[in-house]
């Protein structure tokens, strides 16, 4: 989805790790069929190559998910999402995870912010604040 | 029971400002708020769950799943909706409302928004209307709300409406884009300048001044420099000692006598509370308030539920509904976007808040379609965003082609944006769901309807400006989409309880007292005949500020 060049790829960046916090906290509900999805992908590279998804050389990958996209795929795919729905899915939430804050887990170390230009530039956390602010008459100097 | 002089529910910007008028005027008040006063360290900075962009919820509701509404969508099609839903129609709960994580945009309106129908027409099927106060009515409170608020901005450039003091505080700093996109309307011989931001451009009233961080809307301040209720007049009501402000407290009725006058709220509110953990669960009990007035300052949705949830034998309708608007009317914003890519050399400096130039030229006059927008430049763009919404239509949605143009061109992307006024629609409404109740037992306010077809043709129009003011100002490739009709409310919601002089033509007279209540008042966007070619909180605040001065009056004089 997101491959390593100059600057890290999803899997280096943990994309992995904010998927599966997501399909088991926000996203779960949805998590039933995109795992299914996801085993499927490995049974149509299986089909193709006898080797799962993983396995597959990046070329070989690319096309598997180009005909995902396009939705040419075997017809044995599962009924509890389509193709398109669960690609597409899966295309959000990996740039999702790439490009959040680093505390979603799947932008380690801010390097998508670092290759894009992007800084929060928060100033270092503020002291203990009040959650209503005395009136500046009734502030101490 | 306990005696107030004055109830307010909700403390947002309209229930803030009127909660310290109020104090300050030696009266007692209590404030009710359904939110939490949340900390900056408690409202996290999570770039998936804020208010500018809510995937999996936001960073100031604290109880998400027990206050649905039921959304209906243009299709008909049902759905229990939560509040960071794009159907909920949310602006922030908590005390200071929006504007603890506002984008600071302090617009007067233009003096032609409050005579739309006189200048206009009202086009069939719509319910656009004149304001039964102008401009001039509401001017001397506008300059109160920059003043006591805090708002920053170019004063001999913003000439939409007139003025006779500066803004407070100096506009916020020129940035390459602005300057660019300055060049590019000259061209075209239109006039612009930095826009009215309620943001500390320099300490002002004891806080400190931005450091134009990179997540500014949506989002807390982490130097307090983003003015609104929660940091000038509610620490002012506080203070007197006779403003006594109940946090997670959710209104449930307003009582009212046989003689229409309103005696106080319903309400539930923890039992006890940790003021270091604002998020605990809480256990609730119902109290029961008496007040001598009732102030109704929720956001246009939940006071319409409000007043729809108050019915009683005498007003089997709600309250201020015998002529059938109350929930009618609902507006928001339409906002037609044109995006570009800046040419190389120039490149966008990612300061917050971002928006520093304006164009108020096409808010009226505007040949063949009714009302118009300011147009301005965006706000500090989160990556997450842009790359959902920004990159060029033809870039592919992953891969490496995708994330060559994330990088090359993240500080390229430039858009322009504008608030049309809507044409508003009876049919565009708040209502009760006759099934879902929340977990008071209370029904959830339903949404449904859209707004008039004449608002999509204005944002067409202003769609067509937006473009062409990326292309006059040499944007290397311009994009857009044209509107859908929609249910519109969101963070602008308006129009609930409109004003009318004649009560047979909106819920509240022109002081926001509702018709057939001498001592019932609303205090936020509901009051709003039509919502202005722009952000309409100024409007808001100066609203809050005029009808708090007169109930002052009213109040003390009656002692």
């Amino acid at each position: 989805m997101v491959p390593p060049d100059d600057f890290p790829g999803a899997v280096e960046a943990g994309v992995e790790d904010y998927v599966h916090r997501q399909l088991a906290g926000d996203c779960s509900r949805e998590a039933g069929a995109l795992t299914s999805g996801l085993r499927q992908l490995d049974a149509e590279a299986a089909a193709r190559h006898s080797v799962n998804f993983d396995a597959l050389s990046p070329a070989n990958q690319d096309t598997l998910l180009r005909d995902l996209e396009a939705g040419l795929v075997s017809p044995t795919w599962p009924a509890e999402i389509s193709p398109l729905t669960f690609f597409a899915r899966m295309v959000e939430l990996a740039h999702e995870g790439y490009y959040a804050d680093p505390a979603n887990g799947g932008n380690r170390d801010g390097s998508s912010w670092r290759m894009i230009g992007y800084d929060p530039r928060l100033p270092p956390p503020p002291l203990p604040t009040e959650a209503i602010p005395a009136p500046p008459s009734s502030r101490s100097p | 029971m306990t005696e107030y002089d004055v109830i307010i529910v909700g403390a947002g910007l309209g229930g803030g400002i009127a909660a310290g008028i109020l104090s300050e005027a030696g009266l007692r008040v209590l404030l009710l708020e359904r939110g939490a006063a949340l900390r900056f360290e408690d409202i996290p900075t999570d770039h998936l769950r804020n208010h500018r962009l809510s995937l999996y919820g936001d960073n100031t509701t604290l109880d998400p799943a027990a206050h649905p509404r039921v959304f209906v969508d243009a299709s008909g099609r049902e759905q229990v909706v939560h509040p960071h839903e794009g159907g909920y129609n949310l602006n922030a709960f908590t005390v200071g409302g929006g504007s603890r994580i506002w984008g600071m945009q302090a617009w007067r309106f233009h003096p032609d928004d409050f005579r739309m129908a006189s200048r206009y027409g009202t086009p069939p099927g719509s319910s656009l209307a004149d304001w039964p106060i102008r401009f001039e009515d509401l001017a001397p409170c506008y300059e109160r709300a920059e003043q006591e608020i805090g708002v920053a901005g170019d004063h001999s450039g913003d000439d939409h409406a007139p003025r006779r003091q500066p803004f407070p505080l100096p506009p916020v700093s020129p940035t390459p884009t602005g300057d660019w996109l300055a060049r590019g309307a000259k061209n075209l011989g239109w006039k612009t300048f930095t826009p009215p931001l309620a943001v500390n451009t320099r300490p002002y009233q004891g806080r400190a001044a931005c450091v134009q961080c990179g997540q500014c809307i949506g989002f807390a301040c982490p130097t307090d420099a983003k003015n609104g209720s929660h940091n000038t007049l509610l620490p002012r009501a506080l203070s007197t000692g006779r403003c006594t402000l109940v946090t997670r407290a959710h209104a449930a009725r307003i009582t009212t006598g046989t003689d229409g006058r309103v005696e106080g709220v319903e309400y539930f509110a923890p039992r006890s509370s940790d003021p270091t953990n604002p998020r605990a669960e809480a256990s609730y009990e119902h109290r029961t308030a008496r007040a001598r007035v009732v102030i109704v300052a929720s956001g246009a949705i939940e006071t319409a539920r409000l007043l729809l949830l108050s019915k009683s034998s005498s007003h089997p309708d709600g309250l201020g509904n015998h002529s059938g608007h109350l929930g009618r009317h609902v507006q928001g914003h339409y906002y037609p976007v044109a995006y570009g890519l800046l040419p190389r050399g120039v490149e966008n400096p990612n300061l917050g808040p971002g928006v520093s130039i304006a164009t108020t030229r096409f808010n009226h006059g505007n040949p063949g379609v009714i009302g118009g927008a300011m147009l301005a430049n965006d706000f500090v763009k989160l990556p997450v965003i842009f790359w959902r919404s920004s990159l060029p239509p033809d870039v592919p949605r992953w891969g490496l082609e995708n994330k060559r143009a994330m990088r090359d061109l993240y500080l390229r992307g430039i858009d322009i944006r504008g608030p049309v006024q809507e044409i508003p629609s009876p049919d565009s409404r708040v209502t009760l769901d006759p099934r879902m109740k929340d977990r008071f037992g209370l029904s959830v306010a339903r949404l449904s309807g859209t707004t008039h077809p004449e608002t999509l043709r204005t944002a067409e129009f202003m769609r067509q400006r937006a473009e062409e003011w990326l292309r006059a100002s040499g944007a290397e490739r311009v994009w857009s989409w044209p509107a859908e009709r929609k249910f519109s409310a969101g963070q602008h919601q308006a129009g609930t309880c409109r004003m009318s002089a004649d009560p047979r033509d909106g819920v509240t007279d022109a002081w926001g007292r509702v018709h057939g209540h001498d001592n019932l008042f609303v205090c936020d966007g509901s009051l709003h005949v039509t919502n202005g070619g722009f952000n309409p909180a100024l409007t808001i605040m100066a609203l809050a500020f005029r009808t708090a001065e007169y109930i002052a009056g009213k109040v003390s004089s009656n002692r």
